[in-house]
């Protein structure tokens, strides 16, 4: 089939970057939200669910005490449109392969094989829909020796090494309590389909991604792996510090309501001598010696006097509330924030001041307040929408599906 | 791809004014340049990207040529020397930017404003050209000035908040997280502008604040919290809907560390497998913890017997064994398991390059493969100002008597 643009007429999405395109998303909860930034970029992404609704529908958090309102859903769903299909029904994944034909992007994380198992795979999809930017997003990847192992979210942490570097020294290594491996992912997969549809513009077709979860944990790991190569050392987990090879520092301290992060460096010394001295603080440390000294080489600063400039900087935030001292330090130029809790995030005069929440009404939620555009584009900005109930788009897609095939058995007669 | 398209790449003819540093926008840039884009840092000496002073480097070596880790972050790319605080230095970035499609910085807010940059300012010499600022908070808001970097910014965007153990403070990640968030929100933006430029012909300016895009991977976090007022709290490695869910100790060491394994039991299915390989006939037989409510409920006692079990067995035996039933299991890799790991060996994950200064290193390669078009191995990073008579002469249409004069002037440093 010649490759054919079909856009979408939507009069809300004219102004959008990605109205031309749409994606067909097949995706658990590894992918959900690469295609969530491409429906808020203004792609028609149309989420093709079971007929007993996607796992996710009910999964926590929910809004009621009901076990059918999703949050999670709310959030990973944004501005997707939704069809049943039942893939285990030979007829529906005929529609499956027809939606396809009309589409730009299919998003997949089945486990290397299923999709093949159902005749949807890359090869089976490319010759029909030559078109069709197909990306497989799994644990490890599609081939290679661990290409079939079970795994998690908490797998994708430690199997990249991000893990080794988070935690307290004495206790086990750590992962985020929120599933940031999936949803690192996810964005990596978004970049992969940008790429590829860029590629598309130079050769016409579509072509097969392969994104590893695996693989982009191993990208967050900084310079620590570097340093292993050149340097033979393994960087450790470092508490509340930067995990910088066998030189960590520390980063996270108490204040009076919380926690802060503040980074010792050499260029930001002067700056909080100043900053603390204003406070009426009447700080101890050399400022000058501290700012000449280098974090690594020569003329290295003992452990005990780093304990005792840390200490002189714990006892001036602890007497001071986090947002208070993000503005004064701030003030003066010195690198310093709080650690903000989720509440703290909604509550935040800056993304106040952004409008960076907004407001949609969800069919099956009622009004949601919602983070909005994660980037400000000026010509075409981000579109915010609720999610879709469960098949929600059912009459106005499906339909137009089962007539192609008499179509095609007509152009295969003649 | 087909045979005339051969040997072509995704951004041929594509040009990046690059103005930014540190992490998320040379980031961001260097997936471009792996496919062709021509991305030409614009760098100076004397104010340079605070990489070129990080480590590791060769032994010894403090020059701005030496950092593995800018040549981590730059390879593929052009370098050419402006400074930008000279009066004409300005004058010159405006030339490249004329020769360019796409325009990148993460200044503070006002400094490319103050140096006559600001997206007003280059359209006017450049109408469709597309301008993506990734500064910490945005270019507008009270917090707009406000500094920081990725080990900071990871506390701004809650990350921090929920990373630890729930009887000790937060931890954080404790590395430079939200810049491998930040950056891929850069990469998907500016390259739906470009696609629209293709469309339509027109420009556009955009405003990523990183800790906005970093927000994005705090899952459901954030919507619950604005519509609840539940506040996620750090767990350790616990989970809400899975238990048992953690890290535990092993037999062995490896070299300077202690070992650990992760196990996740994500379906009853895998619990019966654990129970049956670890032979626990009374895990078995018990209904309650064949169900994920029992299991949270015993929870202290499982993990203390999961712990107990894995500490006399070497990680590589529990690996075989739980994967072998298909219970997620997985050494906490180390950043050597991470450079050895033979599975992202088998996707050639980790890319050799040459570098005069730095020797040869292996470095990170993207996390996805294309089938159709792969990129070529990519140029080492550049040596700072390598390219700059390239820029100046073919690029900004200097003469070579011109470029000489800059060079005296201090312009080109």
């Amino acid at each position: 089939m010649a490759y054919q643009h079909t856009p979408s007429v939507s009069l809300y999405r004219v102004n959008t970057a990605l109205s031309p395109y749409r994606v067909i998303d097949l995706t658990a909860e590894i992918g959900g939200l690469a295609t969530m930034v491409l429906a808020g970029l203004g792609a028609e992404v149309i989420r093709v669910e079971p007929p007993n609704g996607h796992p996710t529908r009910r999964r926590g958090p929910m809004l009621r005490g009901d076990g059918a309102s999703s949050l999670y859903w709310a959030q990973m769903n944004a501005g997707k449109q939704s069809v049943t299909l039942d893939l285990e029904d030979e007829a529906d994944r005929e529609r499956l392969r027809l939606l396809c034909e009309t589409a730009d992007f299919l998003f997949e994380s089945d486990a290397p094989g299923v999709m093949a198992s159902r005749g949807l795979d890359y090869d089976d999809l490319h010759e029909r829909v030559p078109q069709l930017i197909y990306v497989s997003i799994t644990p490890f990847g599609q081939t290679g020796p661990k290409s079939m192992w079970a795994a998690s979210d908490l797998i994708g942490h430690v199997s990249g090494g991000l893990s080794s570097l988070c935690g307290d020294p004495d206790r086990a290594p750590l992962r985020p309590s929120v599933e940031q491996a999936y949803n690192i992912t996810a964005l990596n997969a978004g970049s992969a389909a940008m790429l590829a549809l860029h590629a598309r513009h130079l050769t016409g077709r579509g072509q097969r991604i392969d994104v590893s979860m695996q693989a982009a944990m191993a990208n967050t790991l900084g310079n620590a792996r570097l340093y292993w190569e050149m340097d033979g050392i393994i960087t450790e987990r470092a508490g509340g510090a930067r995990a910088f090879a066998n030189r960590a520092t520390r980063i996270i301290y108490p204040c009076a309501n919380g926690y802060v992060a503040f980074v010792r460096v050499p260029a930001s010394m002067i700056r909080l001598h100043q900053w603390m001295t204003a406070e009426g603080a009447d700080p101890q440390f050399d400022a000058q010696r501290w700012a000449g000294v280098a974090i690594a080489g020569d003329n290295l600063p003992t452990d005990e006097e780093i304990s005792e400039l840390e200490a002189e900087i714990e006892a001036f935030f602890r007497a001071r509330d986090a947002q208070a001292l993000y503005e004064s330090g701030q003030g003066f130029n010195v690198m310093i924030c709080p650690v903000n809790t989720m509440q703290d995030i909604v509550d935040s005069p800056q993304l106040a001041a952004r409008a960076f929440f907004t407001e949609v009404d969800d069919p099956a939620l009622g009004r949601l307040r919602v983070p909005g555009a994660p980037l400000k584009m000026s010509a075409t900005p981000w579109r915010s929408g609720p999610a879709p109930t469960l098949g929600q788009h059912n009459n106005q897609i499906l339909p137009a599906l089962t007539a192609i095939p008499d179509t095609q058995e007509a152009d295969h007669d003649r | 791809m087909s045979s005339e398209t051969a040997g072509a790449q995704i951004f041929d003819g594509v040009r990046i004014a690059d103005f930014a540093w540190v992490g998320v926008g040379p980031n961001a840039t260097m997936q471009m340049a792996f496919h062709g884009a021509e991305v030409i840092r614009v760098e100076s000496s004397h104010r340079p990207d605070t990489f070129r002073s990080g480590g590791p480097r060769p032994s010894g070596d403090r020059t701005l040529d030496a950092s593995a880790y800018f040549a981590k972050f730059n390879r593929g790319k052009r370098s050419v020397a402006i400074n930008l605080a000279h009066p004409r230095g300005a004058e010159v970035a405006r030339r490249l930017i004329t020769s360019a499609d796409i325009v990148t910085e993460s200044f503070a807010p006002g400094f490319m404003s103050r140096i006559g940059l600001s997206y007003e300012q280059v359209r006017k010499i450049k109408p469709d050209i597309i301008m993506c600022s990734m500064s910490m908070e945005g270019q507008t808001g009270p917090h707009a000035k406000f500094r920081g970097f990725g080990l900071t910014l990871q506390a701004t965007a809650g990350v921090t908040a929920v990373t630890g153990w729930p009887d000790r403070p937060p931890v954080g990640t404790g590395v430079a997280y939200t810049d491998w968030v930040a950056t891929h929100v850069a990469i998907i933006g500016i390259l739906a502008a470009l696609d629209h430029r293709r469309r339509t012909g027109e420009g556009q300016y955009i405003d990523m604040s990183q800790f906005e895009a970093s927000t994005l991977v705090l899952d459901a976090g954030v919507i619950d919290a604005a519509n609840t007022g539940r506040v996620a709290q750090p767990l350790g490695n616990r989970d809400l809907r899975y238990a048992p869910h953690g890290v535990y100790p092993c037999a062995d060491d490896h070299i300077g560390g202690d070992r650990w394994i992760a196990i996740a039991v994500t379906s009853d299915e895998q619990w019966r497998c654990l129970a049956q390989a670890m032979q626990r006939n009374d895990w078995l037989e018990s209904a309650d913890l064949c169900e994920v409510a029992g299991r949270f409920a015993a929870q202290d006692q499982i993990d203390a017997a999961l712990a107990a079990w894995t500490a006399q067995r070497t990680v590589d035996e529990i690996e075989q064994q739980l994967q072998a039933v298909g219970v997620p299991a997985h050494r906490a890799s180390t950043v050597r398991d991470a450079h050895e790991d033979p599975q992202l060996a088998h996707r050639n994950h980790w890319w050799r390059s040459e570098h005069p200064v730095i020797g040869e290193l292996s470095y990170e390669s993207p996390a996805w493969r294309l089938s159709d078009t792969p990129p070529p191995p990519p140029r080492r990073s550049p040596l700072l100002g390598e390219d700059s008579a390239y820029v100046y002469r073919e690029l900004c249409g200097y003469s070579e008597a011109e470029f000489q004069q800059l060079m005296l002037d201090g312009v080109v440093e």
